[in-house]
This record gives C-alpha cells, sequence and structure tokens, in this order.
C-alpha cells in the first residue's frame, strides 16, 4: 500500500524540482543580465581570515569575529533569560491572584511588542542608568590587562563592554517571556496527581514546585527551550541596530564599504545556518531519545 | 484479626463531623457527612460509582477543602491554617488508584524523598528505612530501578512504602488496585494485609469485597455523598438493615 502511495508521488517530486531549478535559473539570469552585477566572490574570503604580516599567520577578520559575537551574546543572553523565564513562568503558575498578574503583564507586554521597540526601549531607559550604577565603566578602567585580554576573548574588547552587556541584558528580557510561556506550558502540563502526591507526603507547595514539578517540566520542555536558543541566536541580529559589532552589523558595515551585497549577505546567511542547524539537529536527537526513553 | 487495640469507640484518631462538600456544578459529593475511626481500626468504605468515597478520602488529609462540618485527625483540626495542614499531612498517608510515582526519581529516592524534605532525616537514617520499607514491601532489589521499569502492582507496592516512610499513624487507600491486572491484586492485597495485622489505622475504599470482610474492623457503606449504614464485618455482609444496602450487596457479591 504505502510502496504504491510512494511511487505515485515520484512524478510530483520531479516536477517540483523542475519548477524549482527553473525559478533560480531564472532567478540567477535576471541577476546576470539584468543587475549587471560583478560577481566577486574571490574577495570575500579575506574578511573572514586575513592574513597578518606581523604575525605571520591567518587571523580572523570581521565576519568571524561577528560570527563570535553573536555565539557569545546568545550563550550569555541564554542564562539570564532562563532566570527570567523561570521566574516569571513561576509568577504566572502562582496562586496569588497579585503574582499571576505581575507575570501575566510582563508576558504579554514582551510578546506584543516589535523587539527592535523593545531593544530600544531597554537599551536607552533600562541599560543606560544601570550600566553606572552598577560602576561597570570604572571597574573596566582599572582592570589589569591580563584580565582585559581575557574579558576580550571571552565577553567583548573593553571598549565595548557595558554596550555588550546591555544587548545581552536586553536579548535577556526580551527572550526571557518566551521561555516564561514555554516553562508555564510546562508546569501546567504536568499530571495533577504529581502534586497530589506531594502534598500528600506532606510537601509544600515550594518543595513540590522544585522537586518533584519542575524536573519533570524540565525534561518536557527541552526541546522547545533548545528552539527558543535557535530564535536567539537569529534575533540576536537585532542588537545590531545598537552597534554591538556581532554577524549582522559586520554584513551592514561591510556591504557598505565593499559594495559586495550579495555575496556579504550569501555569506552571512550561510554562517547564521551554521551556528544554527547543528542546534536544530540536537533538538531532533533529544526528541528522539525522548520518544524512545517513554516507549 | 489478633491485634492490639483500644476498646472501641474510645479512642477516635479520626474525627470526622457533618463535612458537606460541594464541586462546581454543582455536584454534591459529601452531604452532612459523619465517621469516626478509632486508633488501629481497619474502615473500609464501598458503595457505587460517584457516591463520594473518594472525596471523603481527600478531604481526609485536606487535598480537597470541605465547604462545613470539621474534621480532627490526631487531635489537630484541619482548617484553613496551612501548617496545621503540612502537620496532618504528615499524620495521614494516601494510596492512590492511580500510584502516582514520581517518574524522574528512582524507586529509593521516591521513598527518600519526603524523609529529607518534610522529617529532615539524614541521607544514611533515610536511605536505611527507605531499604527497610522495600523489603518489607517485597521489593528490596528493585531499589535503584526507576518507575515506568516496574509493573503496576510493583508500582503500588512502591507507593505504599513511600507513604510508610513518613510513619504516617494513618494510611488512606483510594480503590489502590482498580488499576491493576488481576494477577497484581494478590500482592498488593498482601502487603496491605500486613499493614492491618500490625495495627495500622487505615481508612480503605475498595471493590475487593473478599477482602474487606477478611481485614475490616467496620464497614460502610455510602451513597450520593451520605453514609447509608456502618457495621462490623460478618453481620454488615449477612444481615444488612438497608434496603440499599442490600440491593448494592446483591449487585456486586
Ligand atoms: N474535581 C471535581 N470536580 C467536579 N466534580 C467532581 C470532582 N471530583 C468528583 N466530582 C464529583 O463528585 C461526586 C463524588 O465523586 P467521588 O470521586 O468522590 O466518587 P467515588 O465514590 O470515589 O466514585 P468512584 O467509585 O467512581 O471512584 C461525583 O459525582 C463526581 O462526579
Ligand atoms: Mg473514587
Amino acid at each position: 500500500m504505502l510502496r504504491t502511495r510512494r511511487n505515485k508521488n515520484i512524478a510530483l517530486d520531479i516536477f517540483l524540482l523542475a519548477l524549482i531549478f527553473s525559478a533560480a535559473g531564472y532567478l540567477g539570469y535576471r541577476v546576470s543580465i539584468q543587475l549587471h552585477y560583478t560577481w566577486r566572490w574571490s574577495l570575500i574570503w579575506q574578511y573572514l581570515f586575513r592574513f597578518d604580516h606581523e604575525q605571520h599567520r591567518f587571523v580572523a577578520n570581521y565576519l568571524i569575529l561577528g560570527l563570535l559575537t553573536t555565539l557569545r551574546l546568545s550563550i550569555y543572553a541564554c542564562f539570564p533569560a532562563l532566570l527570567i523565564g523561570l521566574f516569571m513562568a513561576l509568577m504566572r503558575t502562582s496562586r496569588s491572584l497579585f503574582r499571576q498578574l505581575l507575570g501575566r503583564t510582563y508576558i504579554e507586554l514582551m510578546r506584543n511588542l516589535p523587539p527592535l521597540v523593545i531593544i530600544f526601549l531597554v537599551y536607552f531607559f533600562l541599560a543606560d542608568q544601570i550600566t553606572p550604577l552598577l560602576g561597570i565603566d570604572s571597574f573596566i578602567e582599572n582592570i589589569s590587562p591580563e584580565a582585559g585580554y581575557w574579558l576580550n576573548v571571552l565577553v567583548a574588547p573593553p571598549s565595548s563592554f557595558s554596550p555588550f552587556l546591555s544587548a545581552v541584558l536586553t536579548l535577556a528580557v526580551f527572550e526571557g517571556a518566551y521561555i516564561a510561556e514555554i516553562l508555564r506550558g510546562g508546569i501546567e502540563s504536568v499530571n495533577r496527581g504529581q502534586w497530589e502526591a506531594a502534598h500528600a507526603l506532606g510537601l509544600t507547595r515550594g518543595q513540590s514546585m522544585r522537586h518533584i514539578i519542575l524536573p519533570q517540566t524540565f525534561r518536557q520542555v527541552l526541546p522547545p527551550l533548545a528552539g527558543q536558543f535557535i530564535s536567539l541566536i537569529k534575533d540576536s541580529s537585532i542588537v545590531s541596530v545598537i552597534s554591538i559589532q556581532e554577524l549582522t552589523y559586520q554584513g551592514t558595515q561591510l556591504m557598505a564599504s565593499t559594495y559586495m551585497t550579495i555575496e556579504v549577505w550569501l555569506l552571512v546567511a550561510l554562517m547564521y545556518f551554521v551556528l544554527t542547524f547543528p542546534c536544530s539537529m540536537l533538538i531532533g536527537g533529544i526528541e528522539r531519545s525522548f520518544a524512545s526513553d517513554s516507549a | 484479626m489478633n491485634k492490639q487495640k483500644t476498646p472501641a469507640g474510645n479512642d477516635p484518631i479520626i474525627d470526622v463531623r457533618r463535612i458537606c462538600k460541594t464541586y462546581p456544578g454543582p455536584v454534591i459529593a459529601l452531604d452532612d457527612f459523619s465517621i469516626t475511626v478509632d486508633r488501629g481500626e481497619v474502615l473500609v468504605v464501598i458503595g457505587p460509582s460517584g457516591s463520594g468515597k473518594s472525596t471523603f478520602l481527600r478531604c481526609l488529609n485536606g487535598l480537597e477543602e470541605v465547604d462545613s462540618g470539621e474534621i480532627i485527625i490526631d487531635g489537630i483540626p484541619l482548617d484553613e491554617d496551612e501548617k496545621k495542614r503540612l502537620q496532618i499531612r504528615r499524620e495521614v498517608g494516601m494510596v492512590f488508584q492511580s500510584f502516582n510515582l514520581f517518574p524522574h526519581l528512582t524507586v529509593r529516592k521516591n521513598i527518600d524523598l519526603a524523609q529529607r524534605l518534610v522529617r529532615k532525616k539524614s541521607r544514611i537514617e533515610a536511605l536505611e528505612f527507605s531499604l527497610h520499607l522495600l523489603d518489607q514491601v517485597g521489593l528490596a532489589d528493585m531499589a535503584d530501578r526507576y518507575p515506568h521499569q516496574l509493573s503496576g502492582g510493583q508500582q503500588q507496592r512502591v507507593a505504599i512504602a513511600r507513604a510508610l516512610a513518613m510513619m504516617p499513624a494513618v494510611m488512606l487507600f483510594d480503590e489502590a488496585t482498580s488499576a491493576l491486572d488481576p494477577e497484581m491484586i494478590g500482592e498488593v492485597l498482601d502487603v496491605m494485609r500486613g499493614l492491618a495485622r500490625r495495627g495500622m489505622t487505615m481508612v480503605v475504599v475498595t471493590h475487593e469485597m473478599g477482602f474487606a470482610r477478611e481485614v475490616s474492623d467496620r464497614i460502610a457503606f455510602m451513597e450520593e455523598g451520605r453514609l447509608v449504614e456502618e457495621g462490623c464485618g460478618e453481620v454488615f455482609f449477612s444481615h444488612p438493615e438497608r434496603l440499599r444496602t442490600k440491593e448494592f450487596l446483591r449487585q456486586i457479591l
């Protein structure tokens, strides 16, 4: 049964493939004829790595540096985002009406405003107020050269440390709302019997949440959480508007100075994909291992 | 049954006075329901589906709140006060029809958890007691398995051990064998029999009439949230007073 149905669809598959190829071909043709675009692929690679004549070796250039910044941003933002998400999810599922409202307000606000607007709001109002308050700038100034080196490698160049921190905070505030919703869904999907068993043993609500409900929630929401991490990588491109030198920002700069528009953005797209696709594969792996676990 | 107990009626550990419970609907689940259970007594509660048996048990450890009436467990009134509620839950163990084991914890940790969190025992103390309890329910070699690796009967025995780990004064059983395959019912009933023999105060909701007749000190028949009749084992089954009880017993026996 299945066999014959598959065979029947082969004709359709071939047709689709032909359609895609001809569309792509046509597009390529138009570009080459009409755009008078001179492809300069050979020149773009130096923006990944360039040869440093002083050090006599290849070093990372704009695009790779941008990719690394994107990666650092995403990784650092995901921890505070998780904390904010957990906190808001706990508010949202609390028994107190006030706390429910608090969580609800935060989540709805974040999910119903354009990310770009949130970025500007948080960046200019919150972050600008918070970083001086924490005394980060003076801390950076007095840092030893050794520590400065590691700060550069692990986080950001000391000069742009405080904007980097703001960007991390902004992304976390924004992604936290989505993570909160994922966690809330997970918390609510845990069988009611688990709460009852925990209560019947004399555990308090907090203890039940921490030892019984949340561990089961995290197991369940690991795939959507990983999916949200992919979103975080993608969304991190918005902080290019506040001059964080991540991948998209570097792409914009490069485009403006070299006019290799299509090469730049195709390469940038590929670089994002190299970052996100393994994550997607990982999620698939997690989901499969969970499916076989419960079977 | 050869067990030690104080004279009936003198030492109620559970004292339920005229409780009412209505679910949204409205469904009247308990209607002016009163009963007492003595220390060391085994009370079996029977009744048709929807008669309020589960609701009664769930009220006893505060999983449901009553609308009116009083519940006093071991001298502690069950009321709004969260502290007292937790205190009572420590004194009252409950076994559910659907086991409700914690799937992310091993069998041993299922039993350890409340000892450590609620009774504040050390890891070693908890471990030793857990193994002792597992031995008691005949599962000493299953300590490091996860619940889903056990049969239904084994899971329910773990659930009983988990409740016993709190050293409760009272054990509640809500159709503990109803979700089990027939060949596993015996092993769970055996554990419950052992508990009764050792003088545990038990309130048991069950459809196993043979078991009810054998271990019960008293049987209560409920219908539509009310206590229709209560009596001692043999007499209750052979000479029920109420017509309704007679009909019910004829149906299920
Ligand atoms: N959470 C709830 N919400 C609304 N109605 C409920 C709820 N729980 C129970 N009820 C209703 O209350 C009544 C008593 O239910 P209960 O579960 O106590 O009966 P039971 O005697 O245990 O029945 P069974 O033998 O089927 O387990 C039933 O009519 C039931 O539909
Ligand atoms: Mg029931």
